[in-house]
Parts: structure tokens; C-alpha cells; sequence
């Protein structure tokens, strides 16, 4: 039983890890929190049921194309919303992406109602592994945020649009001293966000289903995760990611499973008060 | 006098309503040092900042090699070849010192990969080395200084400008870095320097311009400057000093 739930709030927490990542990366180069994350997962879930149940194309196939699509999107999305309000500070920028989140779920709403829907594949039974009952989607899930994850230590550590990346987290206007142009890093950022919580997407609603509030249900754990990694901290997005999701699986051994969206609450909370850098964040120095 | 390798003509700048900088006019001649000095609020670190690119110039003119530059972004004029330390926060803390160096060999437009200008750097600055993997945050002030130095003559450039390179380091490093700056110098690079320790900044400095409420006060040679009795009135802008000194 315990083994059992540690393996679902390992997956719960993987699956919170991808749009964690995305929420501190955005956070880290453009310096607030993306509170449209949700509603950008919802909109990306929808594109690759579109491509899947619609036109047809096998689900690998509409997911890829849709990271890739929605990763423009995410561009475009920025350009409009975000970068005329980039010299208004964070606060304003902030209420925009709560605007945006709330405008894309229901825009996802008014083109497929409010019915949970699927995509389509072949299902297939759940397997055992040692004693613990794990579904197919629960393994891809876990394969894909590591190919995910992967991926996204090689980019940020080794290739130079990385290196760039966090180097104007760490200090944006020594960046521009050092000759790396903020617009194209902030395009990459983007790109690599929607790329991101397109996969997410992928995974939340194949694991449970495909909805409007789909992305609004997990925002509340996803920025918990990024806040308890400490925001602008890749590993710490996906430590705090499984934290979170182990956390509040084991907390259904002790209390209903009802209140179970109620621990990452109380994990943001703690956090903020002793910890408000995070497990991997830096001290916020107000200059 | 060598022709001007950097030149600013009226310039005004400065944040929110007001100027900080109010018509600065200079020279930067090729291959010297020249040494601004002035009290606090005179513009100083403003007027390094709008040459960098970091704060648009609001009337005026900054030429580099003919060329006028106003316009182009601070990467743009990096890779013009205007490099630019700032006093504080100038190393990427939470990179290492390889990584430091690294992206700016991508980034600010040096000759890529070129090794010999990499083994050049690091006869200048020698702790380096045996601290690549280090957290550039974990250096000591005089290493983070020499990283930050590295990393901006990794772009090969024209003109070096650095914001008070001695702050807040011990002697043994303040020495260190103006011996640095001099290899810099002898190596082609023309350098301008903002610096509150006058007296170890001109001895090795061409040139000696006091900018006190954001207007240029006195523009003369630095032995001349350091031969002055007055120099703290002149540092503090003093206007008496400057009939002195001309």
C-alpha cells in the first residue's frame, strides 16, 4: 500500500515537473510568475486531440507536432500579451497572465464544451512491477518527463542558448554587457515553455482527461513544486515537483483524498514563510 | 596625440525626468588609459553605463571609430567592441568560472575557440585556472574581479571600460588588477576607467577627466593631475583645483 502510493505521487509529481520547469524558466527570464501555465496546457491538450481524434493522426505523431506548434504559439502568445507590458513591472504583467489563463481555458470551452474527452489509442492493462500496479500511461509518463527532463539539463548545461538562458536569470543586465540579446533569449525561453507544457498536457489528459480545467486543477501544485525548487531553479522545479506530488499522495494514507489538493497549499505556505528562496533559489536581495 | 578611439559629444542622459549627465564632451584617444574621477552623484558610473549601451543617450553624439553608436543595443556595441565591467554583480554567480568564460566567448563576438588568445588570458590572470569548476559565486572579491575582467577582454575589444575595479578589495588584489589593466593596455586595448582609488589609477593612466555635476570639469594628463597639491579638492570636483591643473 505504501509502495503503491509512492509510485502514484512519483507520477503526480512527474507529471507536475514539466509545467514546474516551464513556470521557472519563464520566471527566470522574464522575472514573474505565468500564472497562464494552465490554461496553456488545457489549450495544447486540445490542439493534439485535434490533430488525434479529429484529423485522425496517430497520438505520438499529433503530440510532437503540437510541442513544436504550441511552442510558436507560446511565442505569439508572449508577443501580444506580455512584451507591450514588459516595462510595467511584474505585478501587471502577472494580472495579465491570470487574464490570458482564464481567456485560453475558455476559449478551449467555447470550441469543445465542457465534457471530458479522450484521445485516441489503444488501451492497454495495467502491468505489475514488483508490487507495485502501474497503467501504461503512468510508464509513459514517467519515460517521457525523464526524456524530458534529460533533455532539458543537456540544453541548459551544454548549448550555448542555455548557458544564455541562465545566464540572464542570474542577472539580466549584466546579459546585455556581455552581449546576449534578451529578445532572442526570451523567444527561446517561450518556445521551449510551450514545447513543455504541450507535453504536459499530453500526459494530464491521457492520466485523467481531457477538460477545460484540466491546467487550472494542477496550477495551485505546479507553482507549489517551482516555489518549493525555488523559482528560476530548474532541478529545483523538478525536485519540488516530486516533493509535491509524493506529499500529497502519502497524505491520503492519513486524511480523505478530498483534501489532498490542500497539501501543496500548505507546502507553498510553509515554504514562503521559513524558506521563501526555495530548497535551490537565492535569497531575493532587494537592490 | 593618438586620433580618438572613443568620443562623446554633448551628451545628456540619466533616469526618470531629470539629467544626470548634462553635455559631456571626451576623448578616449587609441591605446591609453584614461581615468574619470569626481564625488559621488557626478555621473560617473552613469556616463560608463550610456557608452555601454545600457541607458540611452537623450541628446548627443557617441562615436566609436568614426562610427556613431547611439543607436545600436548594448550586445551590438559589445560586438562593436565596447566591453564593460561593472563595479558590482558583474560575473554570473550561479555559472561556473568555465561557463563564465564560455558564454563570453559565444556571446560578445571575440575570435571563436581562439586558443591562443584564451592561454593569453589566462597568463594574466593565473588563479583562474585551478578554479574552473568553481561556482563563480564562491570566488573571493579579487577572483571575481579578475573573472569578470577575463571575461570582458574574451570579445578582443577596442575600448575596456571598467566601473571602480578596485572596490572593495584587499591591496595585494588592488595592485593585481591595476598590474592587469596595464598588460591590458600594452596589449592595444584602450581603457576607461571609473575609479575612486585616484592616486593608483593615474599613475597608470594617460589621461585624467573630472566630471563633477554631470559636466566635464577638467581634462588634462594624469601625471600633470597627480602633481597637483589640491588633488582631494580636484577629486571632489572643486573648481579652484581646476585653475591649477590648467
Amino acid at each position: 500500500m505504501f509502495g503503491q502510493t509512492l509510485f502514484n505521487g512519483a507520477v503526480t509529481g512527474v507529471m507536475i515537473a514539466l509545467p514546474a520547469l516551464a513556470v521557472t524558466l519563464l520566471f527566470g527570464v522574464l522575472k514573474f510568475p505565468n500564472f497562464a501555465v494552465g490554461g496553456m496546457m488545457t489549450v495544447a491538450a486540445y490542439m493534439v486531440f485535434a490533430l488525434n481524434a479529429q484529423l485522425g493522426w496517430p497520438l505520438v505523431v499529433a503530440a510532437a507536432a503540437s510541442a513544436v506548434l504550441f511552442g510558436g504559439v507560446t511565442i505569439a502568445l508572449d508577443h501580444v500579451t506580455f512584451r507591450p507590458l514588459r516595462e510595467r513591472g511584474g505585478i501587471t504583467l502577472m494580472v495579465a497572465s491570470l487574464g490570458l489563463g482564464f481567456i485560453l481555458e475558455n476559449v478551449a470551452r467555447f470550441f469543445y464544451g465542457s465534457a471530458a474527452r479522450s484521445f485516441t489509442y489503444e488501451l492497454a492493462r495495467p502491468f505489475r512491477f514488483f508490487d507495485v500496479r502501474m497503467n501504461r500511461e503512468q510508464a509513459i509518463a514517467m519515460l517521457v518527463s525523464a526524456i524530458a527532463m534529460g533533455a532539458m539539463y543537456f540544453l541548459l548545461k551544454r548549448t550555448p542558448i542555455g548557458r544564455a538562458m541562465r545566464a540572464v536569470t542570474d542577472n539580466p543586465l549584466l546579459a546585455l554587457a556581455r552581449g546576449i540579446e534578451s529578445p532572442h533569449v526570451i523567444r527561446c525561453t517561450n518556445f521551449i515553455a510551450g514545447v513543455l507544457l504541450a507535453v504536459a498536457g499530453v500526459l494530464v489528459a491521457m492520466d485523467r482527461a481531457l477538460e477545460p480545467p484540466m491546467g487550472s486543477n494542477y496550477l495551485v501544485s505546479v507553482f507549489a513544486a517551482a516555489v518549493l525548487g525555488g523559482l528560476g531553479s530548474p532541478l529545483g522545479a523538478f525536485i519540488g515537483a516530486i516533493i509535491i506530488g509524493v506529499a500529497s499522495e502519502l497524505s491520503t494514507l492519513a486524511i480523505s483524498p478530498n483534501y489532498r489538493i490542500g497539501v501543496p497549499l500548505v507546502v507553498l505556505a510553509l515554504i514562503l514563510v521559513f524558506r521563501p528562496q526555495g530548497l535551490f533559489g537565492q535569497p531575493y536581495i532587494r537592490r | 596625440m593618438n586620433a580618438p578611439v572613443l568620443s562623446v559629444h554633448g551628451v545628456h542622459a540619466g533616469y526618470g525626468a531629470g539629467d544626470i549627465l548634462k553635455g559631456v564632451d571626451l576623448d578616449l584617444p587609441r591605446g591609453t588609459i584614461l581615468t574619470l574621477i569626481g564625488p559621488n552623484g557626478s555621473g560617473k558610473s552613469t556616463l560608463i553605463k550610456t557608452l555601454a549601451g545600457l541607458l540611452p543617450a537623450r541628446q548627443g553624439e557617441i562615436v566609436l571609430e568614426g562610427r556613431r553608436v547611439n543607436e545600436l543595443s548594448a550586445p551590438k556595441r559589445v560586438r562593436a567592441g565596447v566591453s564593460y565591467v561593472p563595479q558590482e554583480y558583474n560575473i554570473f554567480r550561479n555559472l561556473t568560472v568555465l561557463e563564465n568564460l564560455r558564454l563570453a566567448q559565444e556571446f560578445m563576438g571575440g575570435v571563436r575557440g581562439r586558443t591562443p588568445l584564451r592561454d593569453e588570458l589566462l597568463g594574466l590572470f593565473p588563479d583562474l585556472p585551478g578554479k574552473f569548476k568553481a561556482l563563480a559565486g564562491n570566488l573571493s572579491g579579487g577572483e571575481r574581479q579578475m573573472l569578470a575582467l577575463a571575461c570582458a577582454l574574451t570579445a578582443e575589444p577596442k575600448v575596456l571600460m571598467l566601473d571602480e575595479p578596485s572596490a572593495g578589495l584587499s591591496p595585494k588584489y588592488t595592485t593585481d588588477i591595476f598590474e592587469a589593466v596595464k598588460k591590458v593596455n600594452a596589449r592595444g586595448v584602450s581603457v576607461l576607467m571609473v575609479e575612486q582609488n585616484a592616486i593608483e589609477a593615474l599613475r597608470i593612466s594617460n589621461t585624467c577627466v573630472v566630471l563633477a555635476n554631470g559636466r566635464v570639469r577638467l581634462n588634462a594628463a594624469a601625471d600633470k593631475v597627480l602633481e597637483m597639491r589640491d588633488l582631494q579638492s580636484l577629486y571632489f570636483g572643486d573648481v579652484r583645483a581646476e585653475a591649477t591643473a590648467s
